[in-house]
Order: C-alpha cells, then sequence, then structure tokens
C-alpha cells in the first residue's frame, strides 16, 4: 500500500506543479527581456563566479514544464550538472588572454528573486591583469541582459550589462601589473584607431603638405595633440557629449578645408596650420572619445586607458609624420619644379576624399 | 487492484486536465500589466519610500530589475523634476529610494525603450481584443493573412506618491502615452483622468482598473505574493480623452490603458504598442491623499 500512496502523493504534487505552471506560464517570454546575474569575485589565486538565471530561463534549458519545481533545493541539487552543462556554453572567462576553465561547486536556490544560483570556482596559477568575461547564456532570446558585477576582494569594481550585440566585460586588476595590461590595450587601440581611420591620416597628411622645418611641424602636430587630448579627455569623462551626428561630418569638413587652405596659401607663410590644427583638434577628439566608448573604459583604470589611448593615438600620428615628412622633402629637393604641382594634386584628392565622406556621413546619419 | 490503480493514475490525468483547463481559463499571456511599485503611497518628509517595477497579470507579478539599457527616462515631479536615473544601480530591484523634502506629494514616471517580441497570429488577435486595439485588429482582418503579430512594445509607467500638491499630478510629465489625472488621485470617489497620445487626447481607448487592498501597515501587499485580482472597472475615453474611473473603495488602485500603432520601424516589427499605466493609494481615511 505505501509504494501506491507514495505513487498518489507525487502524482498530486504533479499536479500542483502541472497547475502552477500553467498559471505561471508566459508564452510571451519566448522574446520577452529576461534577467541573469553573473557576480565575480576576483581574489589573487581564485575566482568564484556566481550565475544567477530566472527558474523559467533555467526550465527552458532543462526542458522541464514546472519552473518552480527549480524552488525545491534536492530537485535543482539533481538538475545543477545539467543546468551547468546549459549554460557553460554561453559563458567564458578569460585571464589575461588565455580561457580559464570554471568548475562547478555548487547549486542554491533564491526563492525571493524565482531564480537558481550556480556558483562556479576557479584556481589560478599565477595571478592575472586583466580579465574578459563572455556571458550569452540564452542565445535564443536576444533580449536577455546580464547583470555583471566585479569584485576584487570585497570592494565592488565594475558594474556592467552584456546583451546579445555586447556580451563581454573587461576588468583590470589593481598594481603594476594592470596598469601596464590597461596601457597594452588602450596604446594598442589608440595607434589601431588611427591607422584604421583614414580620415584622421589624411587631415594630418593635408598639414603636411605644405612642409616647413622639424620645427614649424612639430609646432603643428603639438597644436593637433593638445586640441584633441583635450576633447578626448572632457568626452571620455562625461563632462560633455556631442553627436557623432555633428562630429564626423565636421571631421571630414576639416579634411575639406585643410584641402583648401593648402591650395589658397601654397605661397603665404604656414603658419595658420598650427590654428587649424588647434581648432579641428579640437572636434578630431570627439571623433577619437566616441571610438574609446565602445570600449567602455575601465572605471578601475580610467586616467591610464585615456593616457594609453592618447599615446596610441600620438604614437600612430608620429609614424605618419615620420613617414610623410621624409618623402615630402626628397620630392622638393630632387624634383623642385613638380613638387607644387604634387602638393596641389594631393590636396585636391584630399579635399574630394573629405567631400565624399561629408555627404556619406550626413547622409547616412540623417 | 485496479481501484488503486485507477487512484494513482487519476491526478496525473486530473493535472493534465486542470493544466490546460488553466491555460485556457487565462487571460491571454501577452497583456502583461507594468506598474510602478512604491513601497508606500503615503511617505512623510524624512520617511522613505523605495520604488520598484513590476509586470504582471490581476495586479499581482514579478518585480523587475533596473536595467539602464531599457530606461528612456525615470524622473518625479516634486517642487522640481528629478532625474531617478542617476540613484538606480543595474540589476536592483529597489529603482530607487525617494525620501520626500515636502508635503506636496511626487509623481514618478518611467519610459522604457521598445522590446520586440512575436506572438502567433491567434495569440496576438487575442490580445488585440482584450485590449481593445480594434484598429489594429481591423486593419490585421483587412490584410486577410493570418501573420504572426510581430510587435515592438513599451511601457510609460506612472505612481502618485500623495502630497497636497495638485499640480504634480495634474501636470504631464510628457511621456509618450499618459495617464494625467485631473485631480490629486486617491481624493475622490471619482478619478478623473485624461489619456495622452504624443500629448494629444485619446479618444475611445479602453482604460482598465484594478485594486488591492492595503493592510494595517500602510504598506501595500507584496505584489509577487498577494493574491491577484480581476478587473474591477473598465471605461472608454470620451472625445475629449477623458474618463471617469469610480474610485470606490480604499486600497491601491491601477489605472492601465494600451495605444497601439503600425510601427515606424517596419524591419523591426509591423506594430509598436505602448502601455501606460498609474499607480495611487485611496486611503481609507480620504484627508490622508492630500495631506
Amino acid at each position: 500500500m505505501r509504494p501506491r500512496t507514495g505513487l498518489a502523493v507525487r502524482a498530486g504534487a504533479a499536479a500542483v506543479m502541472s497547475i502552477l505552471s500553467c498559471l505561471a506560464s508566459t508564452p510571451a517570454r519566448a522574446h520577452d527581456v529576461s534577467f541573469s546575474y553573473a557576480d565575480l569575485h576576483w581574489k589573487k589565486s581564485e575566482i568564484e563566479l556566481r550565475v544567477t538565471v530566472h527558474r523559467d530561463d533555467a526550465a527552458t534549458v532543462l526542458g522541464i514544464a514546472a519552473p518552480e519545481s527549480l524552488m525545491d533545493a534536492a530537485f535543482l541539487a539533481g538538475k545543477c550538472d545539467a543546468l551547468s552543462h546549459g549554460l557553460l556554453p554561453g559563458l567564458r572567462l578569460q585571464g589575461d588572454g588565455a580561457a580559464i576553465a570554471l568548475r562547478l561547486e555548487r547549486a542554491a536556490v533564491k526563492p525571493e528573486r524565482r531564480s537558481v544560483s550556480l556558483v562556479y570556482a576557479a584556481s589560478l596559477a599565477r595571478p592575472v591583469a586583466h580579465l574578459r568575461l563572455d556571458a550569452r547564456l540564452f542565445p535564443a532570446n536576444p533580449q536577455h541582459q546580464t547583470f555583471v558585477n566585479v569584485y576584487a576582494g570585497e570592494r565592488l569594481v565594475r558594474q556592467d550589462v552584456l546583451t546579445a550585440t555586447r556580451s563581454a566585460t573587461e576588468v583590470y586588476a589593481g598594481g603594476a601589473t594592470g596598469l601596464l595590461a590597461v596601457l597594452r590595450t588602450f596604446v594598442g587601440a589608440g595607434i589601431h584607431h588611427i591607422f584604421t581611420g583614414p580620415d584622421h591620416i589624411l587631415f594630418i597628411v593635408g598639414l603636411l603638405l605644405l612642409g616647413g622645418g622639424l620645427g614649424r611641424v612639430l609646432r603643428v602636430a603639438t597644436a593637433f595633440t593638445v586640441a584633441h587630448s583635450i576633447t578626448l579627455a572632457i568626452a571620455a569623462l562625461g563632462l560633455v557629449h556631442v553627436s557623432g551626428r555633428i562630429v564626423e561630418p565636421l571631421i571630414a569638413l576639416s579634411i575639406v578645408y585643410v584641402g583648401f587652405e593648402n591650395l589658397r596659401r601654397r605661397g603665404a607663410e604656414a603658419d595658420w596650420r598650427m590654428r587649424v590644427a588647434f581648432a579641428f583638434g579640437l572636434v578630431h577628439g570627439f571623433g577619437f572619445a566616441s571610438v574609446l566608448q565602445e570600449f567602455r573604459l575601465p572605471r578601475e583604470a580610467l586616467a591610464a586607458s585615456l593616457l594609453g589611448f592618447n599615446l596610441g593615438v600620438e604614437v600612430g600620428q608620429a609614424w605618419i609624420v615620420l613617414s610623410v615628412m621624409p618623402v615630402l622633402g626628397a620630392l622638393r629637393r630632387w624634383a623642385p619644379r613638380l613638387a607644387p604641382a604634387a602638393v596641389a594634386a594631393c590636396s585636391w584628392g584630399i579635399i574630394l576624399a573629405g567631400g565624399w565622406w561629408f555627404f556619406q556621413r550626413v547622409l547616412t546619419r540623417a | 487492484m485496479a481501484c488503486m490503480k485507477a487512484h494513482a493514475t487519476c491526478p496525473w490525468v486530473l493535472a493534465i486536465a486542470a493544466g490546460l483547463f488553466v491555460q485556457f481559463l487565462a487571460p491571454s499571456a501577452f497583456a502583461h500589466q507594468y506598474w510602478l511599485a512604491p513601497s508606500r503611497y503615503q511617505v512623510g518628509v524624512g520617511q522613505v519610500a523605495e520604488i520598484g517595477a513590476v509586470a504582471g497579470t490581476g495586479f499581482r507579478g514579478e518585480r523587475k530589475p533596473w536595467s539602464p539599457l531599457l530606461c528612456v527616462r525615470f524622473v518625479a515631479r516634486t517642487s522640481r523634476m528629478l532625474d531617478l536615473t542617476r540613484a538606480a544601480s543595474p540589476g536592483d530591484l529597489a529603482w530607487a529610494r525617494f525620501a520626500p523634502s515636502d508635503a506636496g506629494g511626487a509623481m514618478l514616471g518611467y519610459e522604457s525603450t521598445f522590446t520586440p517580441i512575436e506572438l502567433s497570429a491567434a495569440k496576438f488577435d487575442a490580445y488585440l481584443k482584450e485590449e481593445g486595439l480594434l484598429a489594429a485588429l481591423a486593419a490585421r482582418t483587412r490584410g486577410g493573412a493570418s501573420r504572426p503579430g510581430r510587435e515592438r512594445y513599451r511601457r510609460c509607467a506612472k505612481a502618485w506618491l500623495a502630497g497636497n500638491d495638485p499640480s504634480r499630478a495634474t501636470i504631464p510629465l510628457g511621456l509618450p502615452l499618459e495617464i494625467v489625472p485631473e485631480a490629486v488621485p486617491g481624493s475622490g470617489a471619482d478619478l478623473r483622468l485624461k489619456v495622452l497620445w504624443m500629448g494629444k487626447p485619446v479618444v475611445r481607448a479602453l482604460v482598465k482598473a484594478w485594486r488591492s487592498p492595503i493592510g494595517a501597515t500602510n504598506a501595500p501587499a507584496d505584489p509577487e505574493a498577494r493574491d491577484s485580482t480581476a478587473v474591477v472597472w473598465t471605461g472608454t475615453t470620451d472625445a475629449g480623452g477623458e474618463v471617469a474611473v469610480p474610485v470606490t473603495r480604499p486600497g491601491e488602485w491601477l489605472v492601465s490603458v494600451v495605444h497601439m500603432e503600425p510601427c515606424r520601424d517596419p524591419a523591426e516589427a509591423d506594430w509598436e504598442s505602448t502601455w501606460a499605466s498609474i499607480t495611487f493609494e485611496r486611503p481609507a481615511d480620504r484627508s490622508a491623499a492630500s495631506r
């Protein structure tokens, strides 16, 4: 009799579960906004990652009809490996660029959030300076958001929201190793941006076309650097925001302007370039800032990342100056008659390119 | 023995039958209301109310975490307009902790971004019917094909924290779809209100109201733990976009309306809906509503 009674009780419980499941079922959730949490505790030699997901999302992963059943610790304990197996493909942790293996430690019920938590741990063979967490836990739901909290010891160092379109967050350690990692990343980003942004290259080349002595060229380059550093800093710190709709066409116009000035003032003293470099440098700085914002400046290393990016831009700029100046110098020395025509041709090329970008940016951003 | 077997099997059959029964009886799954849920509506100077948001049906639901990515604005009209987004932390269920500086009251307002969703044709049509979105339903019917409902939706929720300055309650916050009271909510047996879409009155909009009792502690019941309740009143706005909601009994009230239009971005969706709500308390002692 007892087994039969037990069966009946279990069946009764299943009946209740089924009713509850249907009451709570929300087919619209298929693409509704759902949320999860990733709390990462970063210590010197180990990492703990607590992933908390809503029971409805967990039930979808597990293919079970009654999400409420996951609020039972014993039931969850039996399912946590399968749940982890379903979630881990969407979860990736890297330290200094190398994958960190996560091992499931335990599962916990969070009834107040109608959620379940999986707690992972990882041992670090050596301290890492840079962590990257990729979380796309429910790829079938493009609306899903994961709230990330990163703690260094007891201190909350990073909060982020990861989505289908931006699914990774990066955080840097404190101290010298963290600083070096920040500089490495952001100097590289600055150099990369200069060399993949032909508009900045053309602007600088345009300023150099009229030539001049080393001192004059240095003054022009410095004016540009000082100006874009100012606006890059104030925009990156969120003190001023200028829309890309305004900045990007203005950058294109700055190139057109420099091209025309080169044609107009060929015979004149070239000191106007310093003023132009400074004025338009302010505009280009806002352009650099929009790139930097895509990186999401690490709040824990704001100054270092800003400095690193700016340094990268300067390195790229210096590279262009050092490449272009000898060529122009050689041209003037070996083909003095040809040089003015070459400068004019290059100026027209710069005007056309800037004009094209201007219309393209105005039209595509309308 | 046969009887024993029947007893053991019956609950499973019952479970499935009951589940299906409830499923069919349940209101359209999409028709999830969304409202701002303060921890209390009567907040004196020096007291603090926690503000959160809830999505659910029957004035019962689940608290939603704060997401900056979903927020267009989250404000409070007091003696001046306050931006509450600065106080909110991503993932927190308590979006803000609000401590009034005077007795004038505060109108809280939240506007979300759009979220795309796709429903089967049957579910989408049922939801249009349920929310009185007859123009959209007629347009779909004219279209002939029973295509899935490709929609994007957003929320425009308000909550009134009781006070004695009617202007804070009656001046629109400027939400795309907004329920604007014409008097201090909860201060009279009828609450006359206006429904505005982009600042203009909405004619023949279906307005619904729910009520949940407030206990002796003067705090609304936990929206996740309370019993769900049926709609206590429905009405339609007149030519001026106005309607009078009979706020007959003390308690926490939710008034809601939905507006739907063809989507401005056809690549994302065919329709876009905006869900507006306002929550307030009608205290047992009516004078408390306009303290």
